[in-house]
């Protein structure tokens, strides 16, 4: 099992678009995702489950991905949170 | 037993037809319990695969503006159809608890709305509509599974609501006309109808209590009349209304030939709205003057990369030879970062896309994507008369930054030995008030103008058109927009600058003697409602509504100005 701290840093947040974006990104790997943030911990797989963390920008959130791909799972995501999920140009 | 009830006609048409009802999404289910527990869960499932299916043969046929304004909430909905937390928690509703998966439905609706209820951003907690949406279709697919339902041909849709999306799904089913509860005759989903020519009644609030599946039901979209079992005299009713359709649409189609010219002797110039050739094609055939509007970001949407320059020009030039000689009018990439997903362009997301780099600012702010866009505008005008746009200013400097970079781009097309035309006329689309309100410091810089009547409205009115919550807010009847439209259109007459409408407003044949009170000569308007149009300005007199305008322009509220058209409404 893998676990990472990553900061929200998107200026709307881990909104729909986002959202849409982390479950895409995550989609094509096998192994689990969860994402954990003020105290609540949810399918990283789910956009509803995401959503429902409602983390806004600022906020830390921890990624744990657990299965044979769990290494490359981490690097999209990480890489995903790096572009700000792609919404600067 | 006959009943009936006057609503709202959102879009004409009468009809004739079998009452098919849509629940509204809150599912009244009652608990039931099931003893197959497997064949349950593959009902469910077979239900998902087909409107998973169901989406995606949609998304195949949006084309044009319908992608932007369809094309996201469809993803949105693809990725919670697949929602891992969401089919597991329907597969153990009816695997642990023997739920149907109609129960199961309701039961996991109820559930995530109540987590999405406690949420503090109203975004996010307004995501339960999509969802709501989501689990709906499915209800829907687990029904139209049984037998007797399956086929819409000659149904009249009966429903709380209607998505844009579902309405152009409905009609080539073969539904009739549609009636809903909700709604509002100036939605998306209206004027999709209108320009599909389907039927739909909007507001009929009772609607779904005094309709069963079934029944027999008489309606008309241009009065917003249904009829639930209707009698003799009710059915004799509707053969008068088809006949007069079709006595109508001979009439109409007797103006093809005619000039747009009032009955003393005013030619109203005619252009149409178009963004693909079809359009172009019906926009000829009717005698429009020209294009009064050709969108370009139909070429943009729904691809992960630019078009080049070559691809643009091929488009461009394919219009503007279509129109033989007519002019053609494209308007430069109106796109904001509401509608740039999948466009190649990589746009910030904006908690406000409305007042954001749109139009001409996101043009100015990728000087190389403008370029482009203007090389092969300004390619195609070797082939026929082309005329420039831009959308969404709202100051004198865009107006000048543009046409510098025009101009440049006209002398390098020319050292690189293309044939273009002499002048190509650029023109500023007034849609933002600041712009309408400065106009006289720029009008010099321009050779012409459109005004954007659905933009300026939202700006001026501060009332966004898809909020129904907001009802009549949003409206061309209200004092603040005839004054801004009269000042415009005399401004741009005093420096002899031709002025156009080439919003929706241009195509409400009820609005014309309003318009031409106000001066107006030029209008652009979507290719379904020019004949209807141009009846209308025969049967005006121009001077005598000239003449009007001072107490058009007195009248205080909404009221006053439906009765200034009462009076001078002909005949």
């Amino acid at each position: 099992m893998l676990e990472r701290e990553l900061i929200v840093s998107n200026r709307l947040g881990l909104h729909a678009r986002a959202t849409a974006r982390l479950v895409q990104a995550l989609a094509p790997f096998q192994c689990n995702a969860t994402l954990s943030a003020k105290g609540r911990e949810v399918n990283a797989k789910s956009i509803m489950g995401v959503m429902l963390l409602a983390a806004g920008t600022g906020t830390p959130v921890v990624l744990r991905v657990d299965g044979k791909d769990e290494a490359a799972a981490m690097d999209a995501v990480v890489a995903l949170f790096e572009r700000r999920f792609d919404e600067d140009a | 037993m006959r009943w009936a009830l006057t609503a709202h006609g959102a879009s004409r048409g009468a009809a004739l037809g079998r009452a098919r009802l849509r629940l509204p999404h809150a599912l009244h289910v009652d608990e039931q319990r099931i003893e197959d527990v497997e064949g349950e869960v593959s009902r469910l499932h077979a239900a998902i695969d087909s409107v998973r299916e169901e989406m995606h043969t949609l998304r195949e046929r949006l084309h044009g503006a319908l992608v932007q304004e369809v094309g996201e909430f469809l993803d949105l909905h693809a990725l919670l159809l697949d929602d891992p937390e969401l089919l597991h928690g329907l597969d153990q509703l009816i695997r642990n608890d023997h739920y149907s998966a109609d129960y199961a439905l309701r039961l996991q609706r109820d559930r995530i709305a109540g987590v999405f209820g406690t949420m503090d951003d109203a975004y996010l907690r307004s995501r339960i509509d999509d969802i709501d949406q989501v689990i709906g279709r499915i209800h829907a697919a687990l029904h139209s599974c049984d037998a007797e339902l399956q086929g819409a041909s000659g149904d009249i849709l009966v429903a709380h609501d209607i998505a844009p999306a579902e309405l152009a799904q409905l009609q080539s089913q073969g539904v009739l006309a549609v009636v809903t509860a909700a709604g509002s005759a100036l939605s998306h989903s209206a004027i999709l109808a209108r320009s599909l020519h389907l039927p739909l009644i909007v507001g009929a609030a009772d609607a779904l209590l005094k309709i069963n599946n079934g029944d027999v039901l008489v309606v008309d979209g241009g009065t917003g009349l249904i009829v639930r079992e209707p009698r003799a005299s009710d059915l004799r009713e509707h053969r008068a209304r088809l006949k007069e359709e079709a006595r109508e649409r001979k009439q109409l189609n007797r103006l093809r030939r005619v000039p747009s010219r009032t009955r003393d002797g005013a030619d109203i110039k005619l252009w149409a709205n178009a963004e693909s050739l079809q359009d172009v094609a019906e926009a000829h055939a009717l005698g429009s003057a020209g294009i009064g509007l050709y969108r370009t970001e139909f070429l943009f949407l729904q691809r992960n990369e630019l078009p080049d320059e070559d691809e643009q020009f091929r488009a461009y030039r394919d219009v503007v030879l279509s129109m033989t000689g007519r002019p053609v009018t494209i308007r430069t990439l109106d796109l904001g970062a509401d509608k740039a997903d999948h466009t190649g362009l990589t746009l910030r997301d904006e908690p406000n896309p409305a007042l954001g780099l749109r139009g001409i600012r996101l043009s100015l702010a990728h000087e190389a994507l403008f370029v482009t866009q203007l090389r092969a505008i300004v390619r195609a005008s070797g082939y026929g008369q082309v005329r420039i746009l831009l959308p969404m200013i709202s100051n004198r400097e865009e107006v000048l930054t543009a046409r510098d970079l025009l101009k440049r781009t006209t002398r390098d097309l020319r050292s690189e030995g293309y044939e273009i035309a002499d002048f190509i006329a650029l023109g500023a689309m007034i849609e933002v008030p600041a712009a309408a309100i400065a106009l006289p410091g720029f009008i010099t810089a321009v050779d012409f103008i459109s005004i954007g009547t659905n933009d300026l409205m939202q700006y001026l009115l501060a009332a966004d058109r898809n909020n129904e919550a907001l009802g009549e807010l949003y409206t061309p009847l209200h004092p603040a927009m005839l004054r801004l439209l009269h000042d415009v259109i005399r401004t741009a007459h005093r420096r002899d600058k031709p002025v156009a409408v080439c919003g929706e407003m241009a195509g409400d044949a009820a609005l014309v003697p309003l318009l031409l009170a106000l001066g107006l000569e030029e209008l652009s308007l979507h290719p379904t409602t020019l004949l209807e149009v141009r009846r209308a300005i025969r049967d005006c007199d121009f001077a005598q509504l000239r003449a009007a305008v001072t107490k058009l322009l007195r009248c205080p509220d909404r009221a006053g100005i439906e009765r200034w058209l009462g009076t001078v409404a002909v005949g």
